[in-house]
Protein backbone atom coordinates (compact mmCIF):
# COMPACT_ATOMS: atom_id res chain seq x y z
CA UNK A 1 0.00 0.00 0.00
CA UNK A 2 2.66 2.05 0.87
CA UNK A 3 4.50 1.80 -2.94
CA UNK A 4 0.60 2.39 -4.33
CA UNK A 5 0.68 6.32 -2.64
CA UNK A 6 4.68 6.59 -3.61
CA UNK A 7 3.87 6.26 -7.17
CA UNK A 8 1.16 8.17 -6.97
CA UNK A 9 3.48 10.98 -5.22
CA UNK A 10 5.92 10.90 -7.87
CA UNK A 11 3.45 10.89 -10.53
CA UNK A 12 1.89 13.96 -8.89
CA UNK A 13 5.26 15.59 -8.58
CA UNK A 14 5.97 14.25 -12.47
CA UNK A 15 3.38 15.66 -13.70
CA UNK A 16 4.01 19.38 -11.90
CA UNK A 17 7.81 19.27 -13.33
CA UNK A 18 5.89 18.25 -16.59
CA UNK A 19 3.67 21.39 -15.92
CA UNK A 20 5.88 23.51 -14.56
CA UNK A 21 9.21 23.52 -15.00
CA UNK A 22 9.91 21.48 -18.23
CA UNK A 23 8.46 24.41 -20.34
CA UNK A 24 10.80 26.86 -18.96
CA UNK A 25 13.83 25.07 -20.81
CA UNK A 26 12.02 22.52 -23.45
CA UNK A 27 10.04 23.00 -26.47
CA UNK A 28 7.03 20.84 -26.20
CA UNK A 29 8.35 17.68 -28.69
CA UNK A 30 11.17 17.51 -26.51
CA UNK A 31 9.75 17.38 -23.18
CA UNK A 32 9.91 13.51 -22.03
CA UNK A 33 7.02 11.93 -20.89
CA UNK A 34 8.00 11.12 -17.54
CA UNK A 35 4.22 9.48 -16.07
CA UNK A 36 4.67 7.32 -19.13
CA UNK A 37 7.40 6.34 -17.80
CA UNK A 38 6.32 5.83 -14.34
CA UNK A 39 3.29 3.57 -15.95
CA UNK A 40 5.56 1.59 -17.58
CA UNK A 41 7.85 0.73 -14.52
CA UNK A 42 3.99 0.29 -12.82
CA UNK A 43 3.21 -1.80 -15.57
CA UNK A 44 6.06 -4.40 -14.78
CA UNK A 45 7.09 -3.96 -11.27
CA UNK A 46 3.40 -4.12 -9.39
CA UNK A 47 0.50 -6.48 -9.24
CA UNK A 48 -1.51 -6.65 -11.66
CA UNK A 49 -4.95 -5.05 -9.93
CA UNK A 50 -2.73 -2.34 -8.12
CA UNK A 51 -0.88 -1.19 -11.60
CA UNK A 52 -4.68 -0.93 -12.89
CA UNK A 53 -5.65 1.22 -10.09
CA UNK A 54 -2.73 3.23 -9.83
CA UNK A 55 -2.91 3.26 -13.83
CA UNK A 56 -5.87 5.02 -13.78
CA UNK A 57 -5.02 7.46 -11.17
CA UNK A 58 -2.07 8.66 -13.05
CA UNK A 59 -4.07 9.20 -16.21
CA UNK A 60 -6.37 11.24 -14.07
CA UNK A 61 -3.71 13.53 -13.12
CA UNK A 62 -2.10 13.42 -16.09
CA UNK A 63 -5.70 14.32 -17.98
CA UNK A 64 -5.85 17.04 -15.20
CA UNK A 65 -2.33 19.01 -16.60
CA UNK A 66 -2.89 18.55 -20.29
CA UNK A 67 -5.27 18.69 -22.50
CA UNK A 68 -9.29 19.68 -23.04
CA UNK A 69 -10.63 16.73 -21.38
CA UNK A 70 -10.46 14.16 -18.82
CA UNK A 71 -10.43 10.34 -19.65
CA UNK A 72 -7.89 10.36 -22.60
CA UNK A 73 -4.89 9.81 -20.96
CA UNK A 74 -6.74 6.91 -18.19
CA UNK A 75 -7.94 4.87 -21.23
CA UNK A 76 -4.49 5.26 -23.21
CA UNK A 77 -2.24 4.25 -19.66
CA UNK A 78 -4.82 1.40 -18.98
CA UNK A 79 -4.33 -0.36 -22.66
CA UNK A 80 -0.54 0.45 -21.60
CA UNK A 81 -0.61 -1.11 -18.15
CA UNK A 82 -2.13 -4.05 -20.20
CA UNK A 83 0.50 -4.68 -23.16
CA UNK A 84 2.70 -3.91 -20.67
CA UNK A 85 1.88 -6.64 -18.52
CA UNK A 86 1.41 -9.29 -21.25
CA UNK A 87 4.63 -8.41 -22.53
CA UNK A 88 6.56 -8.74 -19.39
CA UNK A 89 5.45 -12.26 -18.75
CA UNK A 90 7.22 -12.92 -22.14
CA UNK A 91 10.18 -11.13 -22.41
CA UNK A 92 13.34 -10.79 -20.41
CA UNK A 93 12.24 -7.42 -18.74
CA UNK A 94 15.97 -7.55 -16.86
CA UNK A 95 17.73 -6.83 -20.22
CA UNK A 96 18.49 -3.06 -20.28
CA UNK A 97 17.93 -2.76 -24.05
CA UNK A 98 14.68 -4.26 -23.91
CA UNK A 99 13.55 -2.16 -20.95
CA UNK A 100 14.65 1.14 -23.83
CA UNK A 101 12.70 -0.88 -26.25
CA UNK A 102 9.73 -0.86 -23.97
CA UNK A 103 9.89 2.52 -23.45
CA UNK A 104 10.11 3.14 -26.75
CA UNK A 105 7.34 0.77 -27.59
CA UNK A 106 5.15 2.51 -24.80
CA UNK A 107 5.78 6.22 -26.68
CA UNK A 108 4.77 4.29 -30.28
CA UNK A 109 1.55 3.13 -28.89
CA UNK A 110 0.91 6.14 -26.33
CA UNK A 111 1.43 8.53 -29.59
CA UNK A 112 -0.67 6.34 -31.64
CA UNK A 113 -3.59 5.80 -29.31
CA UNK A 114 -3.68 9.63 -28.86
CA UNK A 115 -3.91 10.28 -32.22
CA UNK A 116 -6.45 7.43 -32.62
CA UNK A 117 -8.53 8.93 -29.55
CA UNK A 118 -8.49 12.48 -31.07
CA UNK A 119 -9.34 11.61 -34.25
CA UNK A 120 -12.04 9.55 -33.91
CA UNK A 121 -13.72 10.70 -30.75
CA UNK A 122 -12.79 14.25 -30.57
CA UNK A 123 -12.79 15.37 -34.36
CA UNK A 124 -9.33 16.79 -33.54
CA UNK A 125 -7.54 15.59 -36.87
CA UNK A 126 -5.05 18.80 -37.37
CA UNK A 127 -3.34 16.84 -33.87
CA UNK A 128 -1.86 14.32 -36.22
CA UNK A 129 0.24 17.43 -37.67
CA UNK A 130 1.78 17.95 -33.68
CA UNK A 131 2.00 14.59 -33.00
CA UNK A 132 3.45 12.51 -36.12
CA UNK A 133 6.68 14.68 -36.49
CA UNK A 134 7.35 14.87 -33.01
CA UNK A 135 7.43 11.58 -32.58
CA UNK A 136 10.95 10.92 -33.15
CA UNK A 137 11.98 13.76 -30.46
CA UNK A 138 9.48 12.40 -28.22
CA UNK A 139 11.22 8.62 -28.90
CA UNK A 140 14.54 10.02 -28.15
CA UNK A 141 13.64 12.11 -25.15
CA UNK A 142 11.60 9.08 -23.61
CA UNK A 143 14.69 6.94 -24.01
CA UNK A 144 17.24 8.87 -22.41
CA UNK A 145 15.56 9.83 -19.66
CA UNK A 146 14.14 6.56 -18.53
CA UNK A 147 17.63 5.66 -19.04
CA UNK A 148 19.11 8.38 -16.53
CA UNK A 149 16.45 7.60 -14.00
CA UNK A 150 17.12 4.03 -13.83
CA UNK A 151 20.80 4.85 -13.66
CA UNK A 152 19.78 6.96 -10.77
CA UNK A 153 17.34 4.70 -8.98
CA UNK A 154 19.76 1.74 -9.12
CA UNK A 155 22.79 4.14 -7.90
CA UNK A 156 20.70 5.73 -5.01
CA UNK A 157 18.54 2.88 -4.33
CA UNK A 158 20.54 2.13 -0.93
CA UNK A 159 19.28 5.92 -0.55
CA UNK A 160 15.39 4.99 -0.68
CA UNK A 161 15.50 1.98 1.59
CA UNK A 162 15.07 -0.70 -0.97
CA UNK A 163 16.44 -3.61 0.69
CA UNK A 164 15.43 -6.37 -1.68
CA UNK A 165 15.92 -4.47 -4.83
CA UNK A 166 13.85 -2.32 -7.24
CA UNK A 167 10.57 -4.20 -7.97
CA UNK A 168 10.57 -5.76 -10.97
CA UNK A 169 14.09 -5.17 -11.46
CA UNK A 170 15.28 -7.83 -9.13
CA UNK A 171 18.69 -8.58 -10.67
CA UNK A 172 19.76 -5.58 -11.92
CA UNK A 173 18.92 -4.11 -8.39
CA UNK A 174 21.64 -7.20 -6.71
CA UNK A 175 24.04 -6.42 -9.77
CA UNK A 176 24.06 -2.27 -8.13
CA UNK A 177 24.89 -3.69 -4.84
CA UNK A 178 21.32 -3.90 -2.96
CA UNK B 1 82.66 106.73 28.01
CA UNK B 2 84.99 103.67 26.44
CA UNK B 3 84.60 102.15 30.00
CA UNK B 4 80.64 102.83 29.96
CA UNK B 5 80.23 101.00 26.87
CA UNK B 6 82.37 98.76 28.18
CA UNK B 7 80.17 97.77 31.38
CA UNK B 8 76.79 98.33 29.31
CA UNK B 9 77.84 96.40 26.16
CA UNK B 10 75.81 93.43 26.51
CA UNK B 11 72.54 95.88 27.22
CA UNK B 12 73.76 97.61 24.10
CA UNK B 13 73.89 94.50 22.58
CA UNK B 14 70.55 93.34 23.31
CA UNK B 15 68.95 96.53 22.56
CA UNK B 16 70.09 96.93 19.37
CA UNK B 17 69.55 93.74 18.13
CA UNK B 18 65.62 93.98 19.54
CA UNK B 19 65.55 97.51 17.43
CA UNK B 20 66.53 95.42 14.43
CA UNK B 21 64.64 92.90 14.59
CA UNK B 22 61.83 95.20 15.42
CA UNK B 23 62.69 97.30 12.56
CA UNK B 24 62.77 94.36 10.44
CA UNK B 25 59.87 93.02 10.95
CA UNK B 26 58.30 96.69 10.94
CA UNK B 27 59.62 96.81 7.31
CA UNK B 28 58.59 93.16 6.24
CA UNK B 29 55.07 93.77 7.34
CA UNK B 30 55.08 96.38 4.53
CA UNK B 31 56.42 93.76 2.23
CA UNK B 32 54.01 90.79 2.36
CA UNK B 33 53.83 89.45 -0.99
CA UNK B 34 58.00 90.13 -1.25
CA UNK B 35 59.99 87.05 -0.90
CA UNK B 36 63.14 87.59 0.78
CA UNK B 37 66.11 86.14 -0.41
CA UNK B 38 66.65 84.49 3.21
CA UNK B 39 62.98 83.41 2.39
CA UNK B 40 63.64 82.23 -1.22
CA UNK B 41 66.85 79.94 -0.06
CA UNK B 42 65.51 78.46 2.94
CA UNK B 43 62.48 77.03 0.66
CA UNK B 44 65.04 75.75 -2.02
CA UNK B 45 67.14 74.44 0.02
CA UNK B 46 63.99 72.36 2.47
CA UNK B 47 62.35 72.05 -0.94
CA UNK B 48 63.70 68.56 -1.47
CA UNK B 49 64.23 67.58 1.80
CA UNK B 50 60.20 68.68 2.89
CA UNK B 51 59.53 66.71 -0.38
CA UNK B 52 61.46 63.10 0.18
CA UNK B 53 59.72 63.45 3.36
CA UNK B 54 56.29 63.60 2.07
CA UNK B 55 56.66 61.09 -0.32
CA UNK B 56 58.00 58.71 2.57
CA UNK B 57 55.23 59.51 4.94
CA UNK B 58 52.86 58.68 2.35
CA UNK B 59 54.50 55.25 1.35
CA UNK B 60 54.78 54.24 4.67
CA UNK B 61 50.94 55.05 4.91
CA UNK B 62 50.23 53.49 2.12
CA UNK B 63 52.07 50.18 3.43
CA UNK B 64 51.17 50.40 6.64
CA UNK B 65 47.27 51.05 5.64
CA UNK B 66 47.19 48.29 2.62
CA UNK B 67 49.12 45.85 3.66
CA UNK B 68 49.74 45.47 7.68
CA UNK B 69 47.17 46.92 9.61
CA UNK B 70 43.75 45.42 7.26
CA UNK B 71 41.83 44.32 10.17
CA UNK B 72 38.57 45.65 9.04
CA UNK B 73 39.55 45.28 5.46
CA UNK B 74 38.12 41.56 4.90
CA UNK B 75 34.86 42.62 6.89
CA UNK B 76 34.56 45.67 4.82
CA UNK B 77 35.55 43.47 1.31
CA UNK B 78 32.83 40.72 2.52
CA UNK B 79 29.94 43.70 3.40
CA UNK B 80 30.73 45.30 0.16
CA UNK B 81 30.51 42.32 -2.06
CA UNK B 82 27.30 41.75 -0.26
CA UNK B 83 25.72 45.06 -1.10
CA UNK B 84 27.21 44.79 -4.69
CA UNK B 85 25.27 41.67 -4.92
CA UNK B 86 22.58 43.13 -3.66
CA UNK B 87 22.30 46.16 -5.48
CA UNK B 88 22.67 43.80 -8.73
CA UNK B 89 19.70 41.76 -7.84
CA UNK B 90 17.55 44.67 -7.10
CA UNK B 91 18.72 46.23 -10.58
CA UNK B 92 17.89 43.56 -12.25
CA UNK B 93 14.45 43.33 -10.28
CA UNK B 94 14.24 46.94 -11.73
CA UNK B 95 14.97 45.88 -15.26
CA UNK B 96 12.21 42.91 -14.99
CA UNK B 97 9.46 45.27 -13.57
CA UNK B 98 9.96 47.88 -16.25
CA UNK B 99 9.53 45.18 -19.15
CA UNK B 100 7.01 43.90 -17.14
CA UNK B 101 5.66 47.63 -17.29
CA UNK B 102 5.90 47.72 -20.64
CA UNK B 103 4.12 44.86 -21.38
CA UNK B 104 1.00 45.49 -19.08
CA UNK B 105 1.11 48.85 -20.51
CA UNK B 106 0.87 47.36 -23.60
CA UNK B 107 -2.09 44.73 -22.86
CA UNK B 108 -3.87 48.10 -21.45
CA UNK B 109 -4.07 49.42 -23.93
CA UNK B 110 -4.50 47.13 -26.04
CA UNK B 111 -8.33 46.28 -23.79
CA UNK B 112 -8.86 49.60 -23.39
CA UNK B 113 -9.44 49.65 -27.31
CA UNK B 114 -12.24 47.24 -26.37
CA UNK B 115 -14.18 48.55 -24.16
CA UNK B 116 -15.05 45.58 -22.19
CA UNK B 117 -13.88 44.80 -18.54
CA UNK B 118 -10.75 42.28 -18.29
CA UNK B 119 -9.05 40.88 -15.42
CA UNK B 120 -5.11 40.49 -15.82
CA UNK B 121 -3.84 37.41 -15.18
CA UNK B 122 -0.32 35.49 -14.91
CA UNK B 123 0.37 32.62 -17.19
CA UNK B 124 1.71 30.02 -14.06
CA UNK B 125 2.02 26.66 -16.06
CA UNK B 126 1.66 24.94 -19.84
CA UNK B 127 0.43 21.91 -20.83
CA UNK B 128 1.75 18.14 -19.55
CA UNK B 129 1.81 16.47 -23.32
CA UNK B 130 3.58 17.60 -26.17
CA UNK B 131 0.45 17.42 -28.09
CA UNK B 132 -2.21 19.99 -26.36
CA UNK B 133 -1.70 23.72 -26.45
CA UNK B 134 -2.90 24.27 -23.33
CA UNK B 135 -2.25 26.62 -20.26
CA UNK B 136 -2.82 27.75 -16.91
CA UNK B 137 -3.49 30.97 -15.63
CA UNK B 138 -3.31 32.40 -11.90
CA UNK B 139 -6.72 33.51 -11.63
CA UNK B 140 -10.21 31.60 -11.61
CA UNK B 141 -13.93 30.60 -10.27
CA UNK B 142 -12.77 33.39 -6.98
CA UNK B 143 -11.79 35.87 -9.32
CA UNK B 144 -15.21 35.97 -11.01
CA UNK B 145 -13.83 33.79 -14.07
CA UNK B 146 -15.76 31.19 -15.84
CA UNK B 147 -15.15 28.94 -18.54
CA UNK B 148 -15.62 29.87 -22.11
CA UNK B 149 -14.17 33.37 -21.35
CA UNK B 150 -12.27 34.91 -23.79
CA UNK B 151 -8.31 35.67 -23.33
CA UNK B 152 -6.17 38.19 -24.93
CA UNK B 153 -2.38 39.45 -24.81
CA UNK B 154 -1.46 42.85 -26.29
CA UNK B 155 -0.54 40.80 -29.66
CA UNK B 156 -4.30 39.35 -29.93
CA UNK B 157 -6.01 36.45 -29.42
CA UNK B 158 -4.65 33.94 -27.07
CA UNK B 159 -7.71 31.23 -26.61
CA UNK B 160 -10.29 30.54 -24.15
CA UNK B 161 -11.12 29.22 -20.70
CA UNK B 162 -11.88 25.75 -20.35
CA UNK B 163 -11.47 24.47 -17.06
CA UNK B 164 -11.49 26.44 -14.18
CA UNK B 165 -10.59 25.41 -10.73
CA UNK B 166 -10.81 28.61 -7.50
CA UNK B 167 -7.62 30.01 -8.03
CA UNK B 168 -6.52 28.73 -11.67
CA UNK B 169 -7.63 28.15 -14.85
CA UNK B 170 -6.72 26.10 -18.43
CA UNK B 171 -6.70 28.15 -21.18
CA UNK B 172 -7.32 26.47 -24.48
CA UNK B 173 -4.77 27.98 -27.27
CA UNK B 174 -5.91 29.10 -30.58
CA UNK B 175 -2.79 26.44 -31.86
CA UNK B 176 -4.59 23.65 -30.67
CA UNK B 177 -5.98 21.28 -32.80
CA UNK B 178 -9.29 21.33 -30.45
CA UNK B 179 -9.56 25.07 -31.44
CA UNK B 180 -12.21 26.24 -33.90
CA UNK B 181 -12.73 29.29 -34.16
CA UNK B 182 -14.73 32.35 -36.91
CA UNK B 183 -12.72 34.69 -38.57
CA UNK B 184 -12.41 36.76 -41.36
CA UNK B 185 -9.41 38.15 -43.50
CA UNK B 186 -9.13 41.88 -42.27
CA UNK B 187 -8.60 43.41 -45.97
CA UNK B 188 -11.10 41.20 -48.02
CA UNK B 189 -13.51 40.23 -45.33
CA UNK B 190 -13.26 36.56 -46.26
CA UNK B 191 -14.74 34.03 -44.00
CA UNK B 192 -13.31 31.19 -42.45
CA UNK B 193 -12.50 28.84 -39.59
CA UNK B 194 -9.60 29.05 -37.87
CA UNK B 195 -8.46 25.50 -36.38
CA UNK B 196 -4.91 24.95 -34.47
CA UNK B 197 -2.04 22.89 -35.72
CA UNK B 198 0.07 23.08 -32.77
CA UNK B 199 2.43 25.75 -33.88
CA UNK B 200 0.37 27.58 -36.25
CA UNK B 201 -2.82 27.85 -37.83
CA UNK B 202 -5.08 26.75 -40.67
CA UNK B 203 -8.15 28.71 -42.25
CA UNK B 204 -11.38 25.94 -43.32
CA UNK B 205 -13.76 26.78 -45.42
CA UNK B 206 -12.04 30.17 -47.08
CA UNK B 207 -14.04 29.95 -50.44
CA UNK B 208 -11.83 28.99 -53.59
CA UNK B 209 -12.44 32.62 -55.35
CA UNK B 210 -11.52 34.63 -52.17
CA UNK B 211 -8.60 36.81 -52.51
CA UNK B 212 -5.91 35.51 -49.80
CA UNK B 213 -2.63 36.72 -50.09
CA UNK B 214 -0.01 35.84 -48.01
CA UNK B 215 0.80 39.07 -45.41
CA UNK B 216 -3.14 39.50 -44.72
CA UNK B 217 -3.94 39.96 -41.10
CA UNK B 218 -6.51 37.17 -40.19
CA UNK B 219 -9.25 38.51 -37.24
CA UNK B 220 -11.85 37.32 -35.63
CA UNK B 221 -15.34 37.80 -37.18
CA UNK B 222 -17.48 38.06 -33.68
CA UNK B 223 -19.35 35.19 -34.49
CA UNK B 224 -20.43 32.68 -31.70
CA UNK B 225 -20.46 35.05 -29.51
CA UNK B 226 -17.28 34.63 -27.58
CA UNK B 227 -14.30 36.69 -28.90
CA UNK B 228 -15.15 40.43 -29.86
CA UNK B 229 -14.72 41.53 -33.42
CA UNK B 230 -11.65 42.43 -35.02
CA UNK B 231 -9.16 40.64 -32.28
CA UNK B 232 -5.99 39.88 -34.77
CA UNK B 233 -5.30 36.06 -34.55
CA UNK B 234 -2.48 35.84 -37.54
CA UNK B 235 -0.61 36.18 -40.58
CA UNK B 236 -1.30 34.87 -43.75
CA UNK B 237 1.91 32.82 -44.71
CA UNK B 238 0.62 30.36 -47.17
CA UNK B 239 -1.90 30.23 -49.75
CA UNK B 240 -2.49 27.09 -51.75
CA UNK B 241 -5.32 26.35 -54.50
CA UNK B 242 -5.80 23.29 -56.23
CA UNK B 243 -7.23 22.66 -59.58
CA UNK B 244 -10.47 21.57 -57.88
CA UNK B 245 -12.61 21.57 -54.80
CA UNK B 246 -14.56 24.17 -53.41
CA UNK B 247 -11.83 25.58 -51.06
CA UNK B 248 -8.49 26.61 -50.64
CA UNK B 249 -6.12 25.68 -48.10
CA UNK B 250 -4.79 28.66 -46.28
CA UNK B 251 -1.89 28.33 -43.25
CA UNK B 252 -1.34 31.37 -40.98
CA UNK B 253 1.40 31.96 -38.27
CA UNK B 254 -0.06 33.48 -35.00
CA UNK B 255 0.10 36.92 -33.81
CA UNK B 256 1.49 35.72 -30.58
CA UNK B 257 4.58 34.14 -29.64
CA UNK B 258 2.79 31.60 -27.03
CA UNK B 259 6.64 30.34 -26.03
CA UNK B 260 6.99 33.58 -24.08
CA UNK B 261 3.43 34.36 -23.20
CA UNK B 262 3.84 35.46 -19.27
CA UNK B 263 0.51 37.82 -19.38
CA UNK B 264 -2.93 37.91 -20.56
CA UNK B 265 -5.97 39.35 -19.79
CA UNK B 266 -9.51 37.55 -19.54
CA UNK B 267 -12.35 39.45 -20.97
CA UNK B 268 -14.94 39.35 -18.39
CA UNK B 269 -17.23 41.93 -19.55
CA UNK B 270 -20.34 42.29 -22.36
CA UNK B 271 -19.67 43.71 -25.19
CA UNK B 272 -20.68 47.35 -25.09
CA UNK B 273 -21.57 47.89 -28.38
Amino acid sequence: MRGFFLFLLVGIFFALVQSGVLPLFLTPNWRPNLILILILYLGLSENLVRALVAGLLLGAIQDSFCGPSLGLYISVYLIIILVTRLLSDQLNIESPPLLLLLIAGGTLLQNFLIGFYLTVFAEAAPVLHTLLPAIPQQLLTNMVTALLLLIFLLRFQKLFGYRSGLAGLIYQSKHHGT
Amino acid sequence: MRELLRRYRFLLLAVILVLGTVVLYSYNLRQKTATTFFERAVLTFASPFLSTLDNAVDVTTAVWGNYLWLVDTRQRNIKLENENQQLRAQLQQVQEITLQNKRLRDLLNFVDELDRAALPAQVIGEDASNWARTIVIDKGSQDGLSSGLPVVAAQGVVGRIIKIAPNSSRVLLITDASSAIAALIQRTRTRGVVRGRGDDLSIEYALRTADIQVGDLLVTSGMGGVFPKGLPLGTIDAVKKDQFGLFQQVNATPTIDFSHLEEVMVIVGEDDQ
